[in-house]
């Protein structure tokens, strides 16, 4: 689980690699900061688990109420919409 | 107040393309079909209503995001049964701290076996749906914006008009309680093991 270090390009801990992943997931970490992250996860497995443990998460609540909106709310909005 | 008719159909313009989004935000928020509609009626209401105030018309989804959210929060406040979740100071550092990944994680089993991904394949969108109904309120809003909605941090910070640290701050907590709920559903149909039971 230690980070590999023997290529010389700076790297987290897994301490603080956990402390980025929500921002990582989300798309919200730029520059170096990601660089060292990636890097991080191209040498920990563990951590590279929990990356693809939290995306599977985020993904299955993007999922949630996938569909158009009903029939019924549509014509309700649109009548609404005329009294104003 | 009274729009003109240039102006409604500017609204109908803007606004009736957003409704399958409005409406999914209001559903991961509610979690009922009939309180979702009337959130979207009176969000749509209020938008008519301030339609004139409105500036900048390539930002019409969050300005109506905002109004829903507006509402959502203000209307939870008032109502008594959500006095017992709304507190989002109530929960302990630990709650926020949570991992569900390092509950179910065994390193040991390397390429033979990912318990983790087994119960997130076991886990029903109505188990998701009731534990992120559980959230307080302020970080359901912002789990709901990121994962559901999938807008950015300065989108939901814009949105909610908070602070970048806020929105990292609820979203982390929210992931953490809701992963927390979903560790003790999991636990209440067997599917999963405490680490002490596997020993």
């Amino acid at each position: 689980m230690k980070a590999n270090n023997k290529n010389k390009v700076k790297t987290f801990s897994c301490e603080q690699a956990i402390k980025l992943v929500f921002r990582f997931i989300d798309d919200e970490l730029r520059g170096n900061h990601r660089a060292e992250l990636e890097h991080h996860l191209e040498t920990c497995r563990h951590c590279f688990d929990r990356v693809e443990f939290e995306k599977l998460l985020k993904s299955r609540l993007r999922q949630l109420n996938v569909g158009g909106s009903s029939k019924k709310l549509r014509q309700r909005i649109e009548t609404l919409l005329e009294q104003f | 107040m009274q729009l003109t008719q240039q102006q409604r159909e500017e609204l109908k313009r803007l606004v009736l393309p957003l409704l399958d989004d409005l409406e999914r935000f209001a559903l991961s928020l509610c979690s009922r079909e009939d309180l979702a509609e009337e959130l979207v009626a009176a969000t749509i209401a209020s938008a008519c209503e301030s339609f004139t105030r409105l500036r900048d018309t390539t930002k019409v989804k969050q300005w109506l995001f905002r109004i829903l959210s507006n509402k959502f929060l203000s209307d939870c406040r008032k109502q008594s049964r959500h006095k017992e979740i709304g507190l989002t100071d109530s929960f302990e550092d630990e709650d926020s701290q949570f991992s569900l990944f390092a509950e179910v994680s065994q390193p040991f089993l390397l390429w033979w076996g990912n318990p983790e991904r087994e119960l997130i394949s076991r886990i029903m969108d109505e188990d998701i749906r009731n534990a992120l109904d559980t959230l307080p309120i302020d970080f359901r809003v912002a789990v709901v914006l990121c994962d559901v909605e999938g807008l950015t941090y300065e989108e939901i910070a814009d949105i909610l008009k908070i602070k970048l640290g806020t929105v990292r701050s609820r979203i982390a907590r929210g992931r953490s309680i809701l992963q927390k709920k979903l560790w003790h559903h999991a636990q209440d149909l067997g599917l999963v093991k405490t680490k002490e039971a596997q020993l």
